[in-house]
């Protein structure tokens, strides 16, 4: 019984299939998918096999490797989950030695069969359609219960139109997703951030896509209902095997190559510092490369194209988690952390109820679209060289003219992609009112405390304070240094931060950190302005230390290098 | 399918090194330079334009590291993502001192770029004497065409995907082949010139490594075996220059010496002023600058060399 409880609560529930409606020409390729999804996982299992059985040594190193990875997991997890699949992986071990080769590749076929039917996502119009009405509803009522009446009568849900906004080349991305396969590529902040791109992207008419969420994100059963129905696909970070790896990187390139628009978060996860990711590794989106050449050798020239995306939050949901992980240098260590605010429903609805009094607390900016050979591209989706004339992409994957597959040549690719998107993401950040505010009060404790280092900084809590009066004034000439950078193409800002008083915007900032998070950040205090959590301090201003330099004034410049030299990894 | 021909940019000595060695490994070299100084021979073609070099998929940058930005922008409109860039420069460029092979990057439309770095010489490329360097790439396909287009018995070339560390090491060791030329000029023996050496390779590790390079870049082919190609007198010129700076001629004949004067000059600042930035101790580099544009005058710059505080090693 507790075993089927388990279950039901563990795999995600999808609708009956005999009366769903058929996909119509010109929808999006996910309309497809669960026409699609059995060829898809039957050729996980093939290319999987191909790529370990041919050798084997090979084979057989890797069937162990899974077993004993797995071994271990399962034994420190010690649920019901794990019980059941701990006793076979222990008899496929113990029996490794003495199968025939045969035997080895058909223990590999039915194990990586297991692992795509579990990583394999599902897409359900009727679900999509469900969610294009209810979504904008649910989130709206979550934020303000009391508004949804009126909105109802009202018929529409501009709050949450004005809450989130969305910037960039939206016309050219509409017309590219026709064109070509779409590979977002956003920044990554918060767990909110794949349901608030999803969102974005059905308002703005722009298709679907693709993802891989974090399994952990599937246990609550109705967000995993959405999820899974909604195309995203599984990915448990909890097993290392390489076969699951495999597996894991060959669905995705799948879905690319067969042209499944797709969201990969390349930061790998949420950023810790609140830093603008720098050092990406692309991981699942090197697959996209892969997935190009691959349709190129077959004489497919459909073209993929990244866009980088920065989601950027007045509040961070998961902030105060985040931030102490950062500090404790325990980012790597606790790479799934399953204890946050996500995983609190009073968080998350103190946070909607914050805010949903703010304009424009989160502002996605879509960034221009690149080919998987960071060259731009123009309207009709070709790859356009310095020179202004277009490229073949395919000449990339070419040599001497014949296109062909090579994980050390795209490895190369996806490396200088990396880069690409790292810098893009510089360039395409929008600085939001509640950052600059924290950069300048973090700035003048870093003033006030010259000799203190980043940790003993951390510590002074309620013991600076800045005059209101001055903090108003930093924040107005940050603010114009800023609009300078903007106007030079470097970087952008926010709505509110461009339009409201500096006066405002720090009593607003204030009052925000105020209601939602738990500790107090900075509070008045006569004249002056209390800082009390450093930590968040530091994380809200620290997506500004590109900038920091140019913000500052002669008297404050010692300090803002200070801080960009205490630095430290994204 | 027969090997297409290697493209070489540059008819000056390293550029027909490359043509020669290109020559000997059985395949056809194309040549492009405004100045091509001497005839072509039955595997060297002299092309007249650079629309020419795309029947090659390599093509080598052998022209001073200041013309390769306009070269680049010239070539690229005849070129896609099939061809191969490597350049021989060497020099940095921009505040954050990026290698060569970003600016072939930015300027044309290949990616598929590298950098040759090492005690490869151009005499020895020409006559076929025993040398070696190392090819750096992201790509093993840039490697293995190098490797094929010019190694050989004469030529052995090890190679590597540190580009960032093997383009600075090679910036890096133009500077201290000038720095030891200037200590000779001033007189100073072996065991001091071994410490200058030694101590501003480390410094050139230390900041390879701030720049996304390995330390290990530093301390091979490109590093260390460059600098002691210089030191064993293999006649380039940084070397006179650096003596020549000891001695204060004026600029415009050390600018004579070579082209390379000037370049070092621009890369000395650069480095010095990146160091300043992300606050990198590097003494040896920030002495060199000052020296090089004459902001302190020549002993004074040994002095203070030699009487920075010893640390440890």
């Amino acid at each position: 019984m507790r075993s089927f409880v388990h279950r039901l609560l563990t795999r995600p529930l999808r609708l009956p299939a005999v009366l769903g409606p058929k996909p119509q020409p010109g929808d999006p390729q996910i309309f497809r998918f669960n026409g699609e999804r059995e060829q898809i996982i039957a050729e996980v299992v093939r290319r999987t096999e191909q790529h370990f059985a041919a050798d084997p040594k090979k084979l057989l190193y890797v069937l162990n490797e899974a077993g004993h990875a797995e071994i271990r997991r399962l034994a420190a997890q010690g649920d019901a989950e794990a019980d059941q699949a701990l006793g076979s992986w222990r008899r496929l071990v113990k029996r490794l030695g003495k199968m025939s080769d045969e035997e080895r590749a058909e223990s590999l076929r039915s194990i990586t069969r297991v692992m795509a039917e579990d990583i394999a996502g599902n897409f359900d119009p009727r679900v999509y359609k469900l969610a294009t009405r209810l979504v904008p509803g649910v989130l709206t009522a979550v934020m303000n219960p009391m508004g949804l009446p009126t909105q109802l009568l009202s018929g529409g849900f501009s709050q949450l139109d004005a809450l989130i906004s969305a910037e960039g080349p939206l016309d050219k991305l509409r017309r590219l997703a026709q064109k070509g396969t779409l590979v977002l590529v956003p920044t990554h902040s918060s767990n909110l951030d794949s349901v608030a791109l999803g969102y974005v992207l059905m308002r703005e008419n722009l298709p679907p896509v693709v993802y891989g969420a974090g399994k952990n994100l599937f246990s609550n059963p109705l967000i995993s209902f959405f999820m899974h129905n909604l195309g995203a696909y599984r990915v448990d970070r909890r097993v290392s095997a390489l076969l699951y790896k495999e597996a894991l990187k060959t669905y995705s390139c799948l879905m690319i190559e067969r042209g499944y628009h797709s969201l990969f978060f390349p930061g790998g996860t949420r950023s810790r510092s609140g830093m603008i990711e720098r050092r990406l590794k692309l991981g699942l989106a090197g697959t996209a490369v892969e997935a190009f050449s691959r349709n190129q050798s077959r004489g497919l020239h459909r073209p993929v194209f990244f866009v980088p995306a920065t989601l950027n939050y007045a509040l961070v949901l998961e902030a105060e988690t985040l931030i102490e992980d950062h500090l404790k240098g325990a980012g790597q260590a606790r790479y799934i952390i399953d204890d946050d605010e996500f995983s609190r429903v009073d968080r998350i609805y103190a946070f909607m109820t914050k805010l949903v009094t703010l304009r424009s607390a989160l502002v996605v900016r879509f960034g221009d679209a690149m080919d998987p050979f960071c060259n731009p591209v123009d309207d009709e989706g070709r790859s356009i060289a310095p020179s202004g004339q277009p490229v073949d992409p395919g000449s990339y994957v070419s040599r001497r003219g014949v296109p062909s597959i090579d994980p050390a040549r795209d490895a190369g690719y996806t490396r200088e992609l990396g880069d690409a998107i790292a810098r893009e993401y510089q360039r395409e950040t929008v600085i939001i009112w509640t950052q600059l505010v924290a950069h300048v009060l973090y700035r003048y404790l870093v003033w006030a405390t010259p000799e203190l280092d980043l940790f003993s900084r951390q510590r002074r809590r309620g013991e600076v304070a800045m005059p209101r009066e001055q903090l108003v004034r930093e924040v107005a000439e940050a603010r114009e240094r800023l609009l300078q950078a903007e106007a030079e193409g470097r970087v952008h800002v926010g709505p509110v931060l461009r339009s409201q008083s500096p006066e405002r915007i720090v009593s607003e900032a204030l009052s925000a950190w105020r209601d939602y998070h738990t500790k107090v950040v900075a509070r008045e205090v006569g004249d002056d302005v209390l800082i009390e959590d450093p930590n968040l301090l530091l994380f809200y201003q620290n997506r500004l230390l590109p900038w920091a330099e140019e913000l500052a004034t002669e008297e404050t410049l010692a300090a803002a290098r200070s801080i960009v030299n205490q630095g430290g990894k994204a | 399918m027969s090997a297409p021909p290697v493209g070489i940019i540059g008819g000056g000595n390293f550029g027909w090194g490359l043509a020669h060695a290109v020559e000997r490994a059985g395949r056809q070299a194309l040549l492009w330079s405004r100045r091509p100084q001497r005839a072509g021979t039955e595997h060297i073609d002299l092309v007249s334009g650079p629309a020419a070099l795309a029947e090659a998929e390599l093509i080598f940058f052998a022209v001073p590291s200041p013309y390769v930005a306009s070269i680049a922008r010239e070539l690229g409109v005849y070129l896609d993502g099939g061809h191969f860039l490597v350049h021989i420069s060497r020099g940095v460029v921009g505040d954050d001192l990026h290698g060569l092979t970003q600016v072939l990057r930015s300027e044309t439309p290949c990616r598929r770029v590298g950098a040759l770095a090492g005690p490869l010489v151009a005499e020895a490329l020409i006559t076929g004497a025993p040398s070696g360097g190392v090819v750096a790439s992201r790509f093993p396909e840039v490697r293995a065409a190098v490797r094929e287009a010019i190694g050989g018995p004469a030529v052995r070339l090890y190679s590597t995907d540190d580009v960032t560390g093997a383009e600075f090491a090679s910036t890096a060791v133009g500077l201290f082949a000038t720095a030891i030329g200037f200590a000779q000029g001033h007189g100073l023996g072996p065991a001091a010139q071994a410490m200058l050496a030694t101590r501003a390779m480390a410094e050139a590790a230390r900041i390879g490594v701030a720049l996304g390079g390995k330390h290990e870049t530093f301390m091979g082919l490109a590093g260390f075996g460059d600098l002691m190609a210089a030191v064993a007198g293999d006649d380039r010129p940084e070397l006179a220059i650096g003596r020549a700076i000891a001695e204060n001629q004026p600029l415009e004949e050390i600018g004579s010496i070579g082209g390379t004067y000037f370049e070092g000059l621009e890369s000395a600042g650069r480095i010095a002023a990146y160091t300043r930035r992300v606050k990198l101790y590097a003494p040896v580099i920030t002495l060199c600058a000052a020296a090089f544009a004459r902001e302190i005058p020549a002993g004074e710059a040994v002095a203070a060399l030699m009487s920075r505080e010893a640390g440890e090693e």
